[in-house]
């Protein structure tokens, strides 16, 4: 079958016939209905057109000066500022900060730079600044909260204590209690390194806020006596020294056993060194060396004026005449208190 | 949300009106007439217009009539098509199925359909319908032949053909309403849509659509229309022979024809008289009642003779279960249903609308237009339902053209 006959040329149907007229072959009624349909065809598009200008205006002005926009919004101006923060910033400190123009309206802020405002106290962690209309700016607020201090002296000011948090920023510290600020032990060791406006971050402060938490925690009579944490050694060997009123220097460790344990050992220590008779001053205590035995250094022989050793359970094992020895805490359940360590 | 309502017209420009209804059509699916618009025909003479602006004129104005009723604006129109000027002849194609299993697939009926439909017509000639005929797979009857195992298929149509001048007169009227012609209908294929049940057009059935000055006709056999035509004879011609008959007027004759008129003569008094106005004023006659049925029947029977000749051996009663029905103006005509059934040897009836038609349209005359809507409906519900063959078809064209 030749391709011809298999797709013969289509006949010619009514469908073929043009179906254009001309207005003169047309009725009276039927010019109306042209002129109605033309007229409905111009007024769609002039509403597109509006429309598209309309955008277009808008986001041409939006692009070269959005107050324009704003100002034709609203004209309210702001009545009142919501805060909402899980620390101790206030209303005062937010409106100080944000520092806004008199009677501005909400539409005629910008948003981000509030917020940067807001975020360049090293305080404010997060910050979200929302308009409530008709009238009210809403601010939250999410804080860092301290962990230690650390004093910072800049040129010929005295210095002044800069709060430390746990993700390492410093910074200055506003509305805290000054009874609750002063708990806080000094941090020592580190460098503070110059960045913009603040200080570069400082490492290993997990793990000091980690110590800190777990004293504070399970033995705030120890956290309370703790005044400067150093990090000096951190960085090398990974430990972390903390002066306290009773200890000159008491060594955790970072990678031995987690802070719980040390903490109690510790506290162990403390409490058989505080039964000796006479008390034996503590001098150094170093919880990093992990294992059953933690060497304990004391001001002076641990050998008693009268050749006895001290009447401890715990066993300092081969006490020297310098004036240290290994406290080897006692076995897990042998002691009648039963305590765990 | 855009709405899918649309305002459909059914207008059939006849030579004595002008009918117009309009169909509120939801969602492709559901139908609502919600106007309805007459007027009295001029400038259209079997069928046809021979004067545009007076058919333009009497066409707008049934159309504002009808937008009015309805209170709303015609989006489209579907337009009846009607005249001595259309015609119509048969051709059929057969192909070889040609999958190596024997098994019918789209592109072997597309082929069949489009050889079918290939036939040349004559210069300045346009088809106005293609009327698809049962496929016939190995010479059996199937309503659709995909996937069915055969080794021979035929298609067969019969074309409806005018001239594209007087065809594009009639568009032309409805565009300068400034109303886009959607469709473009057979005013018998619009009748015998809307009376000949799907059983009817099943068991075989002739619709005689009988206007003012052309007679159509459809002959339905095995579901589908087999054959269709126009007379250009009517009911004014039933008048014109009365007022030649019998001197009068033609509104005279008309007055007489539907008060007195029959298809069959059952007057047994040759000397009965009955008055031409019976108000016994000045110039009010009397004429013989046999002599008037005697005229009309007379034209009746030849129109159906006609019908008849034309309908050729198409025609047999033996295919023709359902019968003769009968439809528009003139077949209010008494005893017509008797005389076509003596002529064609069948029952006959007169056609009723469906029971969903309002009171109002019940009328014979408007069976065209509602079955303008239904055919429009129908179609629009099976063009909607042909996308998966015509995906095949388009594919298959691509291989057979590769």
């Amino acid at each position: 079958m030749s391709q011809l006959t298999v797709n013969p040329p289509p006949t010619r149907t009514w469908r073929d016939i043009p179906q254009n007229v001309t207005p003169k072959a047309m009725t009276r009624e039927g010019k109306k209905r042209l002129a109605f349909a033309v007229g409905n065809i111009v007024g769609l598009v002039l509403v597109i057109g509006a429309a598209g200008w309309g955008i277009y205006e808008l986001v041409s002005v939006w692009e070269t000066n959005p107050t324009r926009i704003t100002a034709a919004a609203s004209n309210v101006p702001i009545r009142d500022i919501a805060l909402r923060t899980d620390g101790v910033l206030d209303k005062a400190w937010v409106t100080r900060t944000l520092d806004l123009p008199k009677n501005a309206s909400l539409m005629e802020l910008n948003l981000s730079v509030l917020q940067e405002r807001l975020l360049a106290t090293g305080q404010v962690q997060s910050a979200v600044v929302t308009r409530k209309f008709p009238d009210i700016l809403a601010v939250t607020i999410q804080e860092r909260s301290p962990v230690a201090r650390v004093m910072v002296r800049s040129g010929a000011v005295a210095p002044q204590a800069y709060m430390v948090s746990r993700d390492g920023s410093v910074y200055q510290g506003v509305g805290y209690d000054q009874a609750l600020a002063e708990t806080l032990p000094f941090l020592d060791g580190v460098k503070l390194v110059r960045e913009g406006e603040g200080f570069a971050r400082i490492d290993g402060l997990e793990q000091v806020s980690d110590l800190l938490g777990t004293a504070r925690t399970n033995t705030p009579d120890i956290y309370r006596t703790f005044r400067v944490v150093s990090l000096a050694r951190f960085s090398v060997d990974g430990t972390i020294a903390v002066k306290s009123t009773e200890v000159d220097e008491i060594t955790f460790g970072v990678v031995s056993d987690g802070f719980f344990k040390q903490l109690a050992r510790l506290d162990y220590i403390l409490n058989e060194t505080r039964r000796q008779t006479p008390p034996q001053p503590l001098k150094a205590i170093n919880l990093a060396v992990g294992g059953s035995q933690v060497p304990v250094a004391f001001d002076t022989p641990v050998v008693s004026a009268d050749g006895r050793t001290p009447r401890t359970s715990a066993k300092p094992v081969a006490p020297t005449p310098f004036g240290t020895a290994l406290f080897s805490p006692p076995p897990r359940n042998s002691s009648s208190s039963k305590r765990d360590f | 949300m855009i709405s899918r309502t649309k305002f459909i017209g059914a207008v059939e420009i006849g030579t004595s009106k002008v009918s117009v209804l309009i169909g509120e059509l939801s969602q492709d699916r559901s139908l609502h007439i919600i106007g309805v618009g007459e007027c009295q025909s001029r400038g259209v003479i079997k069928g046809a217009v021979a004067d545009f602006r007076a058919a333009s004129d009497a066409t707008h104005t049934a159309l504002m009539a009808a937008e009015q009723s309805a209170g709303t604006r015609i989006d489209e129109v579907y337009l009846a098509q009607t005249g001595g000027h259309l015609e119509g002849f048969y051709n059929e194609a057969a192909v070889n199925v040609s999958s190596a299993d024997n098994m019918v697939s789209a592109l072997d009926i597309d082929t069949v359909c489009r050889l079918a439909k290939s036939k040349n017509l004559p210069d300045g000639r346009m088809v106005v319908h293609h009327l698809r005929r049962p496929y016939r797979l190995d010479g059996r009857i199937v309503p659709d032949p995909l996937h069915l195992v055969g080794q021979r298929l035929e298609a067969g149509y019969w074309t409806v053909h005018g001239p594209e001048g007087k065809i594009a007169d009639n568009i032309h009227v409805i565009r300068g309403f400034n109303v886009r012609v959607a469709e473009l209908i057979l005013s018998s294929l619009a009748s015998g849509t809307v009376l000949a049940s799907p059983e009817d057009r099943q068991n075989g059935a002739l619709v005689i659509d009988i206007g003012a000055g052309t007679t159509d006709f459809v002959l339905y056999r095995d579901g589908s229309a087999q054959m269709t035509g126009v007379v250009p004879v009517g009911g004014g011609h039933l008048t014109n022979d009365l007022s030649l008959g019998l001197r009068l007027t033609e509104g005279q004759a008309e007055k007489l024809k539907l008060r007195f008129g029959r298809a069959t003569i059952t007057t047994k008094d040759r000397a009965e008289k009955v008055w031409l106005n019976g108000d016994f004023a000045i110039g009010d006659r009397q004429f013989s009642r046999y002599g008037i049925e005697q005229v009309t029947s007379a034209r009746v029977w030849e129109i159906f003779e006609v019908v008849k000749k034309k309908l050729g051996p198409a025609f047999s009663p033996e295919k023709t279960a359902a019968g003769v029905i009968l439809t528009g103006g003139t077949a209010k005509l008494p005893g017509i249903d008797e005389a076509a059934a003596k002529v064609f040897g069948v029952q006959a009836r007169l056609g009723e609308a469906p029971g969903w038609v309002a009171e109002n349209l019940r009328d014979p005359g408007f069976s065209s237009v509602l079955g303008l809507l239904q055919y429009g409906l129908t179609s629009r519900a099976e063009a909607a339902a042909a996308p998966r063959r015509k995906a095949a078809g388009w594919v298959s064209k691509l291989f057979a053209t590769a």
